[in-house]
Parts: C-alpha cells; sequence; structure tokens
C-alpha cells in the first residue's frame, strides 16, 4: 500500500511540476446539459408501448379523415336488398339493418367523436386557464368566490349535469359540446391555479426576481414549460373521458341523434341488433376502444416522461 | 371538530340551495311545455286543473318560490308522466335497487384492485407487475356501456347462456339472494374500480417505499411483510382516499348505463327516462337528491382522511 | 477482536440513465470497538452510500454493492447475511440516526410505536411492555414528559425533540454499532449542541462504537477518535483525530480545515471556501480526483492515482505531495501552509 520505493523508477522530475489548478475548467460539466424538454422527448421515445400508442393515433385519425370519403359508399343511403350482411371483402364490417357500409360509418362516427373530443378539450383547456390564471392573479375574495363556483359545480355529478344541459339544448353538435365542457374546466382551473400559486412562492422564482428578471421572462423561463407539462398531460387523459361520455350520452338517447352518426349511435343500433347480428355491435366497439386505449397508454407514457421527479 | 361539523352542514346546505335553484331555472329554460301531449286530449277546464295541480299556471317565481318551499318541508315533487308517483315514493321502491348494484360492484371492485396494486407493487418489474397493469389499463380502456354489452351478447347466448342478462332480484330478495342476477351488472361496474385503484395504490406505493422512514424501518430489521403492512400500506392510502369521492360519482354515472343496458329497475333508468319524457319536478327533485348524496359522501371522505392522516387536523378542531 | 467493524475495498455503484455511478469506489476502514469515527466530507462524496452499505440499505435495481467489496462485523462477512441474518443484525446489533428525522419518521404512526416496534421483535417484549420501555427511552434521550410524547405524532415534535425520538429508536435494543448520518445538519446550532451531547453520552454509558457522518469538521472535535476524510468516493485522509486536526497531509483536508471557524484565532480570520465541484462520478477521472480543485496540482496528478503515503501509526494520506520526488518541489515553491498548527513535516 505504501511501497513508494518500487514505483519509484517509473517518475519523471517534471510530473512533479506544480501546475496549479484551473477553476474555469473544474466547473465544466463532464456529461452535457439536455433540457426538460429533450430528456421527456426522449424518454417517451424509450418508451415502446407509447411510442406504439402514438403511431396507432396517427393511423386511426388519418383512417377517420379518409375512410368516409374515399370507400365510396353513401352514409346514408338505404339499400334494403343487402341489409344484415355480416362482414365481407365488399362490406368489411358488414351492412347496418337498414343495408349502410358500417365500415364507412363506423369511420365517420370515430371522425365525429374524435372531434368531439378534441374540441371539448381544447375549449376545456382555454377556459380552465384563463379561470385559473385570474384567480391566482387577482387572488383573496375573487380567488375565494371563484373558487366557490367550482366547488359547486363539482358537487353535482357530472354526468347529471350533462344530462340536464342536453335536455334544455337539445340534440344537436353545439349543445353536446357545451354540456360537455360545462363541468369539465373546472379540474384545469384548479390545477392551473395550484401550480402558479406553488410557482409564485418558490424560491427559484424569488431568485429569478431577485436577480432582476422581468415578469415576462418569468412566465415564458418558468411558468409556462411547468404548466405546460401538466396541461399536455391532464389534455391526452380528457380525450378518451370525452369520447366515453359522447358515446355514453348517445347511448342513452341524450347526444347526437339518429341521422347524425357517432360511435355512441352506432353502439346503441348495434344493441338492437347484437343477438342476430354481433359484428354490428362489436366493430363499432373495437374502434372504440382501441382509440381510448391509445390514448390512455399514450398517456400514461406521457406521464412518466414529463414527471420532473423521474428525471436521472 | 364539533363546530367544524356544523360549519360543514351549513355549507351543504347553502351548496345545494344554490344548485337546487340552478337547475330550477335551467329547467323553467326547457324548450316545450312538459304537459302538451298529456294534455291535448283533456276538455278545457281538465287541463286547467292539471296545469293548476303542477303549479304551471303561475310565474316562474312563484314557482320558485313554492318549489323552494317544498324542499324545505320534504316535499321533493310529483311526477307528471306518472301522477301519484313522488321523488320520495321512487325512492323507497327504486333506491335499495341502485344501492345494492352500487356497494357490490364498489366493495368488490375496491377490493380486489388495492390487492391487485398490492401485488403489483410487491412484484414490482416481474411478469405479475406487467400482467396486472396491463390488464388494468386495458380494462379502463372499456367504457361500462362497451363492457356491458358484450357481457349482455357473450351470456345471453351469444356464447353461453348460463347467466339471465336481464332484470332484477325484488321483492323479498331486494337486499340478499337473486345473485344470478346480480352477477353480470356487477362485473360490468366493478372492472372499472378494479383498473384505477389497482393503479392508484401501485403508484403510492412505490412513492412510499422511497421514503427514508421505510429505509428507517428496515434499519430497524423488520421483516418486509411487516414493513408493508404497518408501514407503506397505510401511508398509501392517504392518496387512494382522496379518489373516494371520484369513486361515488362514477358509481352513479356508471348506474346510468348498466341500469339501461341490463334493465334494472333503479335510479339510473328512471332518471334517464324522466329526462327523456321531460318530467321536469322528477327531474329537479332527484338532481338536488344525487347531488346530496354525493356531497354527504366527500364529506365523510374527509372525516376518513384525517383518521388516516394525523398530519390534517381539522380546521376548528383541537390542537 | 479490537475492530467491531472492518470494511475492506467496498465499492457500490448506482445504474442509472447516464451510466454506472461509481458513489463509492474502494473505501477501507475500520472501527475500534467502544470507539467513535468521524467520516467527514462534502456533499457527494459517498459518506452517506458508505455507512447505508453497512446496515444493508443499498437496493436493487439501482443500487449495487461490487463483487470484492467486504464488511466485517465481529470478524462475520455481512455481505453474505440471509434476510434472517439481516433482521437479527439491524436494530439490534447496528442501528442508524439518519439526517432529516421529520422525513426518517413515518408520519402516520405514533412516536412510541415506532420505538416499541424495535423492541418487539429484536427483545421479544409484548406491546404494553414495549410501550412502557419506549417511554422510558424518550425520558433517557431527554424529552420532557414522555408519557404524554409517546401518543404524539411526529410532526407533533419541534426538529430538535424529533431528532431526539431518532436517537431512542437507535438505542432502543442497546447496539453494539451506532451510525449517525448527519445528525445535526438540519438542526440549529444551540440544538446541535445538545444533540451530540445526547449521542455521546449514550456511546459512552453503553460503550458503543459509532460512525458519525458530518460535512463539518467543527463537529467531531469532541467526539471522534478516529477521522476518515473522504472525497468523491474515496478515502483521501486518515488518522487520529489529532492528526488530522494539526498535521493534516493533504490539500484537501486543508481546504476542509480553512472552512471551519476557529475561535482561537483573531477575529479577522478569511473562511476559505473550496472553488470547483467535485468531478462527475459517472466518469471518475484517472488520477486524483482533487486534481481539478487544487492549488497545488502536478502534472502527474492528472495521470495516476496516488496510493497511501504512511505518517507513522494509522495517519495516512493519498497524495502526491508526498512522493519523495515532490518533497522538494513543494520547498521550492515556497507555499506557506494554510493551517496555523498543521504544516507537512519535511522527513
Amino acid at each position: 500500500m505504501d511501497n513508494i520505493k518500487a514505483n519509484n523508477s517509473g517518475f519523471k522530475p517534471e510530473d512533479f511540476k506544480i501546475i496549479g489548478c484551473d477553476n474555469a475548467d473544474s466547473d465544466a460539466m463532464a456529461r452535457p446539459t439536455i433540457t426538460y424538454w429533450q430528456d421527456a422527448w426522449r424518454r417517451l421515445r424509450k418508451n415502446p408501448v407509447a411510442m406504439i400508442s402514438l403511431v396507432v393515433l396517427v393511423i386511426v385519425i388519418i383512417m377517420a379523415a379518409v375512410v368516409p370519403i374515399a370507400t365510396g359508399w353513401d352514409l346514408y343511403a338505404i339499400d334494403a336488398v343487402n341489409k344484415n350482411q355480416g362482414p365481407s371483402s365488399i362490406h368489411l364490417f358488414g351492412t347496418d339493418s337498414l343495408g349502410r357500409d358500417l365500415f364507412t360509418r363506423v369511420w365517420q362516427g370515430a371522425r365525429v367523436s374524435l372531434i368531439v373530443a378534441i374540441a371539448c378539450t381544447i375549449i376545456q383547456a382555454v377556459i380552465g386557464c384563463l379561470y385559473g390564471g385570474i384567480m391566482a392573479y387577482f387572488g383573496g375574495i375573487v380567488d375565494d368566490i371563484m373558487m366557490r363556483i367550482i366547488e359547486i359545480v363539482t358537487s353535482v355529478p357530472s354526468l347529471l349535469v350533462n344530462l340536464l344541459m342536453m335536455m334544455v339544448l337539445g340534440n344537436g353538435m353545439g349543445a353536446l359540446l357545451v354540456a360537455m365542457c360545462i363541468t369539465s374546466w373546472c379540474a384545469t382551473a384548479r390545477q392551473m391555479r395550484g401550480m402558479i400559486m406553488q410557482l409564485r412562492e418558490s424560491e427559484y422564482v424569488l431568485a429569478a426576481e431577485t436577480l432582476g428578471a422581468s415578469p415576462k421572462r418569468i412566465i415564458i423561463k418558468h411558468l409556462i414549460p411547468n404548466c405546460l407539462g401538466v396541461l399536455i398531460l391532464n389534455l391526452a387523459t380528457h380525450i378518451p373521458q370525452y369520447i366515453f361520455t359522447e358515446s355514453g350520452l348517445s347511448f342513452l338517447g341524450l347526444g347526437l341523434q339518429a341521422p347524425e352518426i357517432s360511435l355512441g349511435n352506432l353502439l346503441s343500433a348495434g344493441q338492437e341488433q347484437m343477438m342476430f347480428y354481433p359484428s354490428q355491435l362489436i366493430c363499432p366497439s373495437i374502434v372504440l376502444v382501441v382509440i381510448v386505449l391509445a390514448f390512455n397508454l399514450l398517456g400514461d407514457g406521457l406521464r412518466d416522461a414529463l414527471d420532473p421527479r423521474l428525471r436521472q | 371538530m364539533l363546530k367544524y361539523t356544523i360549519q360543514r352542514f351549513f355549507a351543504m346546505i347553502l351548496t345545494l340551495i344554490i344548485i337546487a335553484t340552478a337547475t330550477f331555472f335551467l329547467l323553467a329554460a326547457v324548450p316545450g311545455d312538459p304537459l302538451v301531449t298529456k294534455a291535448e286530449r283533456l276538455s278545457e277546464e281538465q287541463k286547467e286543473r292539471m296545469y293548476a295541480k303542477y303549479g304551471l299556471d303561475k310565474g316562474v317565481l312563484e314557482r320558485y318560490i313554492i318549489t323552494m318551499k317544498g324542499f324545505f318541508v320534504g316535499d321533493f315533487g310529483e311526477s307528471i308522466t306518472f301522477p301519484g308517483e313522488t321523488v320520495w315514493s321512487i325512492a323507497e321502491a327504486k333506491l335499495p335497487v341502485s344501492a345494492r348494484l352500487g356497494i357490490q360492484q364498489m366493495l368488490i371492485g375496491i377490493t380486489v384492485g388495492l390487492g391487485l396494486g398490492i401485488i403489483a407493487a410487491m412484484k414490482k418489474g416481474t411478469w405479475a407487475d406487467y400482467t396486472i397493469i396491463t390488464l388494468s389499463i386495458l380494462l379502463i380502456s372499456i367504457p361500462h356501456l362497451v363492457f356491458g354489452l358484450l357481457l349482455q351478447y357473450i351470456f345471453a347466448g351469444g356464447v353461453v347462456n348460463i347467466l339471465p342478462t336481464i332484470g332484477w332480484p325484488e321483492g323479498d330478495e331486494l337486499w340478499f339472494g337473486g345473485w344470478e342476477y346480480t352477477i353480470l351488472p356487477t362485473l360490468t361496474g366493478c372492472f372499472s374500480y378494479i383498473a384505477s385503484y389497482t393503479r392508484l395504490l401501485k403508484t403510492s406505493m412505490l412513492d412510499v417505499v422511497n421514503q427514508d422512514y421505510v429505509m428507517t424501518a428496515e434499519s430497524k430489521g423488520l421483516s418486509n411483510m411487516r414493513i408493508i403492512f404497518k408501514h407503506v400500506l397505510r401511508n398509501s392510502f392517504i392518496p387512494v382516499c382522496t379518489n373516494l369521492p371520484m369513486s361515488v360519482a362514477m358509481c352513479i354515472t356508471g348506474s346510468f348505463f348498466i341500469e339501461k343496458i341490463f334493465a334494472i329497475p333503479g335510479i339510473g333508468l328512471y332518471f334517464t327516462s324522466a329526462v327523456q319524457s321531460r318530467d321536469l319536478s322528477i327531474v329537479l327533485g332527484w338532481t338536488v337528491l344525487i347531488s346530496a348524496m354525493y356531497i354527504i359522501v366527500v364529506f365523510i371522505t374527509d372525516i376518513l382522511y384525517t383518521v388516516v392522516d394525523p398530519r390534517i387536523r381539522i380546521r376548528g378542531g383541537k390542537r | 477482536m479490537e475492530n467491531i467493524l472492518e470494511v475492506k475495498d467496498l465499492r457500490v455503484s448506482y445504474h442509472t440513465y447516464a451510466g454506472e455511478v461509481q458513489s463509492v469506489r474502494g473505501v477501507s476502514f475500520n472501527v475500534e470497538r467502544g470507539e467513535a469515527l468521524a467520516i467527514v466530507g462534502e456533499s457527494g462524496c459517498g459518506k452517506s452510500v458508505t455507512v447505508r452499505a453497512v446496515m444493508g440499505l443499498i437496493k436493487g435495481p439501482t443500487g449495487e454493492v461490487k463483487p470484492g467489496s467486504s464488511i466485517l462485523y465481529n470478524g462475520e462477512e455481512i455481505l453474505n447475511y440471509n434476510k434472517k441474518q439481516w433482521s437479527a443484525y439491524r436494530g439490534a446489533e447496528a442501528a442508524i440516526i439518519f439526517q432529516d428525522a421529520l422525513t426518517a419518521l413515518n408520519p402516520t404512526m405514533t412516536v412510541g410505536k415506532q420505538i416499541a416496534e424495535n423492541l418487539i421483535i429484536h427483545k421479544n417484549l409484548n406491546k404494553q411492555e414495549a410501550l412502557a420501555e419506549a417511554t422510558e427511552m424518550l425520558r433517557v434521550v431527554g424529552i420532557p414528559e414522555p408519557e404524554k410524547r409517546v401518543k404524539q405524532y411526529p410532526h407533533e415534535f419541534s426538529g430538535g425533540m424529533r431528532q431526539r425520538v431518532m436517537i431512542a429508536i437507535a438505542f432502543a435494543c442497546d447496539p453494539k454499532l451506532l451510525i449517525a448520518d448527519e445528525p445535526t445538519t438540519a438542526l440549529d446550532v444551540t440544538i446541535q449542541a445538545q444533540i451530540l451531547d445526547v449521542i455521546s453520552d449514550l456511546q459512552k454509558q453503553h460503550g458503543t462504537s459509532v460512525i458519525l457522518i458530518t460535512h463539518d469538521l467543527g463537529v467531531v472535535a469532541n467526539i471522534a477518535k478516529h477521522i476518515v476524510v473522504m472525497y468523491s468516493g474515496m478515502i483521501i485522509e486518515k488518522g487520529l483525530c489529532e492528526e488530522i486536526f494539526y498535521q493534516p497531509k493533504h490539500p484537501y483536508t486543508w481546504s476542509l480545515l480553512n472552512a471551519v471557524p476557529r475561535l482561537d484565532l483573531e477575529n479577522k480570520q478569511d473562511l476559505v471556501a473550496i472553488e470547483g465541484t467535485p468531478p462527475d462520478l459517472i466518469a471518475p477521472p484517472k488520477g486524483c480526483p482533487f486534481s481539478t480543485r487544487c492549488k497545488y496540482c502536478m502534472n502527474i496528478c492528472n495521470e495516476r492515482m496516488p496510493e497511501f503515503t504512511s505518517f507513522g501509526g494509522e495517519h495516512k494520506a493519498a497524495c502526491w505531495l508526498h512522493h519523495p520526488m515532490a518533497a522538494n518541489s513543494i520547498k521550492e515553491s515556497g507555499l506557506e501552509f494554510p493551517f496555523e498548527l498543521g504544516g507537512v513535516e519535511n522527513e
């Protein structure tokens, strides 16, 4: 251990010249620094399940956009001869009780359901952010009153509110959007408020302010990156919920109604034919489940990727 | 504690008044007249009497005051579509049905969910963990609706024919018995609880396992089982408790679909048909009643929370 | 048996996304029976990881004690223990006090139960006996009104009181070896002294051997017999307390001592900060890890890791400055040694 003599021969005098230290050098990091978003993206990419879901979602969106136009079948024209057919090469999912091509109709339904879900999510995000921002910005009594409003809205199970709104507004697409968004923004607003409040009290924002950062810089550098992750996650988990609610309302006969096509409508039509022509129930069910599953799995991957505590 | 309960009680009453008011005016804006179809065949005099009976000959404000007065003395209104049926008589007949369905699915769902969550967390990284978590994500992605319909199809003769797929035990068997009728609806309902509680408990347990006090427990030489049951579980239940009100809301929401699919004569089915037939007084009464039940559950959860987590002392409480 | 604990060539790594972090890279030291050993070093130098390995708290899949490492407790290799042996060893033979008592105590369990747990499994007491004993332990560590306190939860205690509870848990089964992982870091200066007093009183009464971890050299002066100085996962100097304080040999130890405020000097003394940061342990340098921050860095320092030079007794330091070929260059450079009473002996 202490046997210096033995090693002696290998050294040259200049080895022992004092060179001192270069402090600038020692502060340099040995690994490259990566930003939060780069890191999040890297971790998402490494997650095979999330990436497959992403691919599936892209395919679903393309199908929903293209299929209803491309198959050439009319969505509404009744064909009394070819009704209730099973799946075949002409009709991939078969036909319904009025002889309409189910493949075309299911993808049209998926398109409507997706549009509704995405529109609702955007509305939810915008209203939620504004409301939460106002609460956090003004604070005090404004915050108190706005919080009470949220508490009252959330103290009724949301499906009940949805049903009441549909009853008042009728069965149109606009009514559906309003009915579904009327409760959902609360969660986003609460989350945004909490996020901003927490940030405002956090020590690193105080430090940034002390260093003379302008409010604009604090919002761009600290507020938006912090909130965006939460928001993206929030939205990814809400889209499946909207698809559920939409199909549920349509199934109960209180969503979009007959001539309109949505996954919920197709399901309730499928239930009527279920005992004799199960494909009419199963096909729309599978598409619905695939869409929701893909969103859920992607959301799960995003949760892992965006959680700063999991950074290593 | 008492002070807090009283405060909460008045806050609950106030919330309910606001909900009732909002619902009332919302329903007053419903286009069309609920009596139109019924009144067509009646004489002018009968029609007037009927409108008077439901107070529809009066102005909105006057009707509002009458309705609210009714709420305070416990009169929640009478059905327009089915004269003679009141909110209370419906509650007596149909609430036990929905309650049994709800209790059965929540009990089974939450118990199984928590059990699987423990297994998944303890066997983290093994095939058992992956299977459980994959299945739970799969299950959470199947809506009640689709799940119920598929189960019904499978058991109604599509594949096998061993269970009744429609109906619900009544009479003497209202609470116990007639189990075969309850299997499919309960199964439909409980899967979403299994899925969400499994994932919730697993995440929460893994969070707790990394806490310093678990290391302290290990350094005391406790066995793994003891650490999990004495230290990890109780702390892991804290976030699980927050989810309880949501589960009750899910139970109410789910019952609308399950009861419709399996033709179960419960509150959900009744409410849906009341909405469709624009039976305004029933819709109003039940909205308030369901909200009241929900608010009470949230209150109970808050109390439960303080039992599980001693750090939370209720405002106005001692210490 | 002279030594209660012998650690030989301990290596611990953590596997992360970025690569393998070699937290501890070949650490060897002994703890004498009934004596206190202090491990000193700045944050992230591997002190805590070292003692966690001694308690068997390095957990997979991320943490790994590398093969070839050896930890002998009373001559027994504890790294080969099975579950049952670990259970009997932890808590009864060896106990640990963590830095932050707030996070190290279970928030949802009363303090009494947390102490009693130890007694129930190691001393086979029933619940009542264990709780009575726990109350007694609280009294011993200086918590007033222990009968009332025993039924309270950790959040109802102040920081100093919580740390006393931790000490009560650790001493409950009268362990032979106590590890204190920065027990006073999270506390006020006035409370720090009290906590150290409690620990050293109990140590003397029970003849416990202690490993005390700290980044503050001022804390160890009165307690420890031996001091081990760690830097970036390695021991760079070790020796008796007096040797380290009065004849430090390693430039890092000099810097550490310069960072301690002293009462025996006049008030004009400047506290010298150590510039720079320790090396990244994912890719440790091949030379001396301190070379980038060392005023006396030589060419050889960046090339090869120095071996230990012995200065009589157990005092050893790993630094090229003590190589025979370097002795001249130090003299020529005419550098003054930073610590008043210390200084390199011109051998």
